[in-house]
């Protein structure tokens, strides 16, 4: 049995018909075609999925796209609002806070999600806000670096 | 400010950043069909019939393949010794046995299900070190027939033996000091990147356009006209981003049977692998090894004799990976004056996940013994560690294991800088202790090629067959056709990642894009000032040799007055295109008769050296080790992107604290992997990171890449392990014998009674 509902992606309304156990990631790639948000693993362990929903991260995998229906949803893609980056994104960049660049969406929906909920955190507690979010190649030290650029102003 | 230092913002970053870049797994064609594998059921059994009816009936499958669809092919890098899809054998629990392509993914996974497979089980092989015993089964009953590289010294389940002799180790031995022992067992790793592979095939007449996430395009378009029975020319690989590799995307691995599966389909069809696929279907993992180690050495530091005997488990089949066994064996000598060495070396066949090059391979493992050992050399002859390896590292002149002569090299400089980076000698709280390692790694001389053209406006195109994996090493090309044209980086766009556009490349692997293309790069861009000189002395009716290039003109030297722009030039419609290759430096020769098995790698070329110290504190109640602080001083030769170059380090040395601590690949006893999810494998958390310093130790190395560079990718992991474990040796008064060192582990050897 497949569902209406309505999925409001970077302030954009898609109505999607969806199976009950879709999810978010695969509705948001598939059928409202933002493939920004990466699939690492499905299983919620790796970060690269993750999406604001009313401003709160989650890992889109492990999130029914029902769940999202009427809720703002934010993706990597809707972080900008226009074509330059937002400070963070240039922070990741300057800072050499992005290689192969896989967990980079994910990193800074985790990212934006800090800094919007303190706004001068301690590398520590950046450290401990990123956890839940792997990146293979850059060892963090830049992505850590870049989000205290951003903190400190 | 040098050309490293500037500012340089990768041009690859926006569309990362923004998440508008495509990355294999992001890419739809019209039509596109989808792809799963039928794996084996046992890790080792005899095929005795496949039946794929109920497969093929199922509504929505459009496709259903096993060997007895795709040609008769034998593939493998220096041994042929595997079939796209298992026809008598199944060798391991991710052998391929049918490929299925249907409408959805979930079909594809019903049909793959509903194929009946009868076999003939036989005992799983795990037990690499023990397969080379006399009467042990084989992985390979047929492994004589097979085609192989004449330089492989291969027998049974050795796929390659290699020995580094030097002087008479056993009488040598004899003679010494102290003789010291030692025993060390490494288990096998992943390179497990963030992005699961995806494959994307699409044929047009008799030609295929293949979308790979691999870091080896070239590789993989020859292993599908290999095995597909086709030319070259009809192949082509195109790699859109590429999430990670750290190796385990080097070679052909999937593109041939996605291809086929395409074909047979009469429409597009794609793979992509979940976690657990990309854990247990990739022949790439990092080898599991045995390494039995002796030393003697007199009281003053000098080592007089080293043997060793090393096992390698290369798993089912040979892959890219070789050369392992001599690779190995050159890391069991390190890089050190050791006057007489007797070092064998054995890559063996089990019937586990195959291995193959993973940042490094064979180094971190091998390394991690070694270094350990060194401590526990000085130990015996009542030396502090650091003096030991500041008495008996190598220098300009030394003589290498199998008599390579070393040009200007800058690891003692490494281990000075590692010293004083982490304070070595200061005072420590009781539960924490500061270990150091030293390692090296070579660079790889290797044909390479680009193509740079101007466009009418005055820019640039770069247009290389080189890979850029996410180090930032093809991303940093523009840096130097930029300094040889006069033109700024952020002139150029690139071309990459196609093989019908750029040259013939090696790929992503070797840490060998920078010193090769790098080159080529260079070549070509000199071929374009050359022609943009010539015209420029027309037009200013000047000679050409009082001509410069700067700030994206042709002037007359001295005399920015008189000038034209190149954008002046290029608009003119002439093109300027240049092409470049360069000369590829060679390892120097060496004599090394006495050394068996020998595949190129008894000398290293631009040897990359590298000292690592750690900083670590012991829960002794637990035996959770944390690493507090982290020093890694390299020798690279000159470094050309710094800020590329420090992130190679610190991904680099995570990676390594990671194979130290936590990251291992456990198998069942019959060789099936435990634990393929990223949780229960525990890569290194953002939480988990230490405060990394880094020094660059840049020596005008003889032989080396652009501008004096040397690799920088792959060396950050290799004696990361060992420093980590010579401090933990010191908090818990014996070394860790088994990688990695894991809680259970460490606790274990604080509660084992003797050594
Ligand atoms: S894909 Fe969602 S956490 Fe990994
Ligand atoms: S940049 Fe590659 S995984 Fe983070």
């Amino acid at each position: 049995m497949k569902y209406e509902i309505i999925l409001t992606v970077n302030g954009v309304a898609y109505p999607v018909e969806v199976d009950a156990h879709a999810s978010l990631l695969h509705t948001v790639r598939d059928q409202v075609g933002l493939t920004g948000s990466k699939e690492g693993c499905d299983d919620s362990e790796c970060g690269a999925c993750m999406m604001l929903i009313d401003g709160r991260p989650v890992n889109s995998c492990s999130y029914l796209a029902c769940q999202a229906d009427g809720a703002e949803i934010i993706t990597v893609e809707g972080l900008a609002p226009g074509d330059d980056l937002t400070p963070l994104q240039s922070a990741f960049l300057a800072e050499g806070g992005v290689q192969c660049g896989f967990c980079t969406p994910g990193m800074l929906i985790s990212a934006t999600a800090l800094l919007a909920a303190n706004p001068e955190p301690t590398p520590d507690e950046i450290r401990v806000g990123l956890s839940g979010n792997l990146c293979r190649c850059t060892g963090y030290d830049g992505i850590v670096r870049a989000v205290s650029k951003v903190a400190r102003g | 400010m040098t050309i490293a230092e500037k500012p340089f913002i990768r041009p690859d970053g926006k569309e990362k950043v923004t998440g508008v870049g495509r990355y294999t797994a992001d890419m739809n064609l019209t039509g596109q069909l989808y792809a799963k594998f039928r794996y084996s059921d046992h890790p080792h059994a005899r095929i005795v019939r496949i039946d794929t009816s109920r497969a093929k009936a199922v509504p929505g499958v459009l496709a259903v393949l096993t060997h007895e669809d795709v040609p008769d092919v034998l593939y493998g890098g220096m041994v042929q010794d595997r079939r796209l899809f298992a026809k008598e054998k199944v060798r391991w629990e991710g052998d391929v046995i049918a490929g299925i392509a249907a409408r959805t993914a979930a079909i594809a996974e019903e049909a793959a299900a509903l194929i009946e497979v009868e076999y003939e089980v036989l005992d799983p092989l795990p037990d690499f070190a023990a397969n080379m015993d006399a009467g042990a089964s084989l992985v390979h009953e047929d492994w004589e027939t097979y085609g192989a590289d004449d330089s492989l010294d291969r027998s049974g389940n050795t796929l390659g033996h290699s020995s580094i002799v030097k002087g008479d180790a056993d009488s040598a031995m004899a003679g010494a000091d102290v003789v010291v022992k030692s025993r060390f067992v490494a288990d096998a790793s992943q390179g497990a990147p963030i992005e699961p592979r995806a494959i994307l095939a699409q044929w047009h007449g008799d030609r295929v356009t293949v979308w790979s996430s691999t870091q080896v395009p070239f590789a993989a378009r020859s292993g599908v006209a290999h095995t597909l029975d086709m030319p070259e020319s009809h192949v082509r690989v195109v790699v859109p981003l590429l999430g990670g590799g750290f190796g385990s995307k080097c070679d052909f691995h999937f593109e041939a049977h996605v291809a086929a599966l395409a074909k047979a389909a009469k429409r597009p069809v794609k793979l992509v692998f979940s976690r657990h696929e990309e854990f247990v279907a990739p022949d790439h993992r990092r080898e599991g090894m045995v390494i039995e180690l002796e030393t003697g050495a007199n009281r003053d530091g000098t080592l007089v004799s080293r043997r060793g005997t090393l096992r390698l488990d290369k798993g089912a089949y040979c892959g890219e990976g070789g050369f392992f066994a001599q690779m190995a064996a050159m890391h069991a000598c390190g890089p050190y004056k050791i006057q007489n060495i007797s070092v064998d070396s054995y890559l063996n066949y089990s019937t586990n996940q195959p291995s193959s090059s993973i940042r490094a391979p064979t180094a971190p493992q091998t390394c991690w013994a070694v270094e350990q050992h060194m401590d526990q050399v000085a130990e015996a002859i009542g030396m502090d560690p650091a003096e030991l390896r500041r008495r008996t590292l190598i220098a300009e002149g030394d003589e290498g294991p199998a008599g390579q002569i070393f040009d200007p090299i800058g690891i003692k400089e490494t281990l000075e800088a590692a010293l004083d980076m982490i304070g070595y000698g200061k005072e420590l709280p009781d539960d924490e202790a500061i270990g150091v390692a030293c390692g090296w790694w070579p660079s790889f001389g290797v044909p390479s090629g680009a193509y740079v053209k101007l466009n009418g406006d005055g820019t640039g195109t770069i247009i290389t067959g080189a890979m850029e994996s996410g180090t930032g090493a093809v991303m940093g090309l523009p840096l130097l056709a930029a300094e040889v044209l006069g033109m700024s980086p952020e002139d150029f766009s690139i071309t990459y990642q196609d093989t019908d556009a750029g040259p013939w490349d090696m790929g992503s692997s070797g840490s060998q894009t920078t010193f090769n293309n790098g080159r080529a790069v260079i070549e070509a861009a000199k071929e374009v000032r050359e022609k943009l000189l010539d015209m420029a002395a027309d037009e200013l009716e000047a000679h050409r040799d009082d001509l410069e290039l700067v700030g994206g003109a042709v002037q007359v030297k001295g005399s920015p007055g008189t000038s034209v722009t190149i954008a002046d030039l290029a608009g003119s419609g002439e093109p300027i295109l240049g092409k470049g290759s360069g000369d590829v430096p060679e390892a120097p020769e060496v004599e090394a008769s006495a050394c068996v098995g020998r595949l190129g790698m008894e000398s290293f070329l631009a040897p990359q050296l590298i000292t690592h110290a750690a900083r670590v504190k012991l829960d002794r109640s637990t035996g959770v080790v944390r690493v507090l602080e982290f020093a890694a001083a390299h020798d690279s030769g000159v470094i050309i992107n710094r800020i590329g170059a420090d992130g190679q380090v610190y991904g680099g040395v995570m990676m390594g604290i990671g194979q130290a601590l936590s990251e291992m690949t456990m198998f069942d006893q019959d060789g099936r992997q435990r634990n393929p999810g990223l949780l229960d494998y525990k890569l290194q958390t953002v939480s988990d990171a230490p405060k990394i310093d880094i020094r660059w130790i840049e020596v005008d190395t003889p032989n080396a890449g652009p501008k004096g560079s040397k690799g920088v990718g792959e060396p950050p992991s290799v004696p990361t392990s060992g420093a980590i474990g010579n401090a933990i040796a010191k908090l818990v008064g014996r070394h860790v014998d088994r990688l990695p060192m894991t809680p259970e582990r460490v606790w274990e050897t604080m509660h084992t009674e003797g050594e």
